[in-house]
């Protein structure tokens, strides 16, 4: 435990940083899969074929490699797009943070594709035809019934989803974003402790895991309260 | 563009030379991290809370925490232990394939335990009292009746749950293993080109998500075949 005087504030910055890349990447997450199910569900061939293109592809892929090749593709595509202006550059990347976060977010955004896809489908017809009825328009039907109640659907795979997003913020560390693994390495380094460091990074991640299992526990019961009160 | 194409015709030998380590890793951890699941499992639901509490701590720690982090742990945490290096186990963890396995079978196991409890929960209550009905022991009606039904209502989750232990197989790249992914990274290194080298790798993945899902999809249609008449 001594070693670990001195670190506290690097693990604590560590932890804010991964906090953020969560945040950042949850926001992201909900866009993908939610544009992902709407080109599923669309009659639009090509969306249709783009979409399913896109959940097999990051589906069953490792998450590192997809990383990998999103800061490293993305940083020779940016180096020669800044040559054409100026020549001198030499190298350009997307800072890690930003790399990091758009790459999980595309991968954990395939997995919620399936979810809000299936959840949608799930809706009871009666519901939208009760909305049309009392006249509502089809984006009144959307905001007003159909995502409440595809919401609760899709709930507990969503609160698994938050929870690999949360895991996967420590791949991250791989092309060096200085978040609580790469901090670890640092104070092995100079302490010589890898098994304090790392233990702790694990508590760190079990807590976060732990708050994001209790939230979803407390939305999905939020979500069902009407259903509790007929039982 | 034609430079890109002799670069995949290159890389994709160099990294296929992984291919052995990748499947090596995923047979040997999805086949102990099976027995261990099993083994959780019926800790889980023997009812006697000395086995239930140490196999739902287990699950929690392992379930809860970045695979990665498990990997580091297991490889640069243990040699902190005097006692560890010198014990036994040293001969397994001194290797970094021993710690990969040891990571990889410890975490898949805690997530198939899981799988395998909810296909347990998913029998049909009516049958087990069936079996009761027909004078079965315990014993008899688990091994006859839960456990064929549940096997079938756990592969579509369990060969989701191998997918996923092939792509963690990729991380052990970062302990210094050859695999796929440590061969491509030095294809990386030595080209410069992500787009080619990490787009085969891409690919040779692909390949095996899509032979994985088509084995267990036979192995379901086999299993449910009774009910499809």
């Amino acid at each position: 435990m001594e070693a670990l005087t001195g670190w506290w504030d690097e693990f604590f910055w560590g932890s804010v940083v991964v906090v953020e890349v969560f945040f950042v990447a949850l926001i992201l997450m909900v866009l993908f899969g939610l544009l992902g199910a709407a080109a599923k569900l669309s009659d639009n061939k090509l969306a249709q074929k783009i979409a399913s293109g896109y959940t097999i592809v990051f589906r069953g892929t490792p998450e590192i490699l997809v990383l990998l090749l999103f800061y490293f593709g993305s940083a020779i595509a940016l180096t020669s797009i800044a040559q054409i202006f100026d020549p001198e550059i030499k190298y350009v990347d997307i800072p890690p943070f930003w790399a990091g976060s758009f790459a999980i977010a595309l991968i954990v955004g395939s997995y919620a594709t399936e979810t809000f896809r299936g959840a949608f489908q799930g809706v009871d017809p009666g519901q939208v035809e009760a909305a049309r009825a009392l006249g509502l328009s089809n984006f009144k039907t959307f905001i007003y019934i159909k995502t409440p109640a595809m919401w609760r659907l899709a709930l507990p795979p969503f609160g698994n989803h938050m929870l690999s997003l949360i895991k996967d913020t420590a791949l991250i560390s791989v092309i060096g974003l200085e978040e609580t693994v790469f901090i670890a390495e640092q104070a092995t380094g100079t302490t010589g402790e890898p098994f304090t460091m790392f233990f702790l990074v694990g508590l760190i991640y079990l807590l976060f895991s732990t708050i994001i299992t209790l939230s979803v526990m407390v939305l999905e019961k939020y979500s069902n309260k009407h259903l509790e009160v007929s039982n | 563009m034609g430079e890109s194409v002799d670069l995949i015709i290159e890389s994709i030998p160099q990294i296929l030379m992984g291919l052995g380590l990748t499947l090596e890793l995923l047979f040997l951890s999805g086949i102990l991290g099976l027995m261990l699941a099993i083994t959780v499992l019926l800790m889980r639901i023997s009812g006697n809370p000395l086995l239930t509490w140490p196999a739902m701590i287990y699950i929690y720690i392992f379930r809860g925490t970045p695979i990665l982090i498990q990997i580091f742990i297991i490889y640069y945490g243990l040699s902190q232990f005097e006692w560890i290096r010198e014990s036994i186990l040293w001969t397994l963890l001194r290797e970094p394939f021993g710690c990969g396995i040891l990571a990889l079978t410890l975490n898949t196991g805690a997530y198939v335990s899981e799988i395998l409890r909810g296909g347990v929960l998913g029998v049909d209550r009516g049958l087990l009292e069936a079996g009761s009905a027909l004078g079965l022991s315990k014993r008899h009606r688990f091994i006859y009746i839960t456990t064929p039904i549940a096997v079938r209502l756990a592969i579509p989750a369990y060969s989701n749950d191998v997918i996923s232990l092939m792509k963690s197989t990729a991380l052990v790249s970062t302990i210094t293993l050859l695999d796929m992914m440590g061969y491509a990274r030095i294809v990386y290194a030595e080209t410069y080109a992500p787009y080619e080298v990490f787009t085969s790798l891409m690919v040779i993945y692909l390949i095996i998500t899509w032979i994985i899902q088509r084995a267990f999809g036979l192995f379901e249609k086999r299993m449910s075949r009774h009910i499809r008449k």
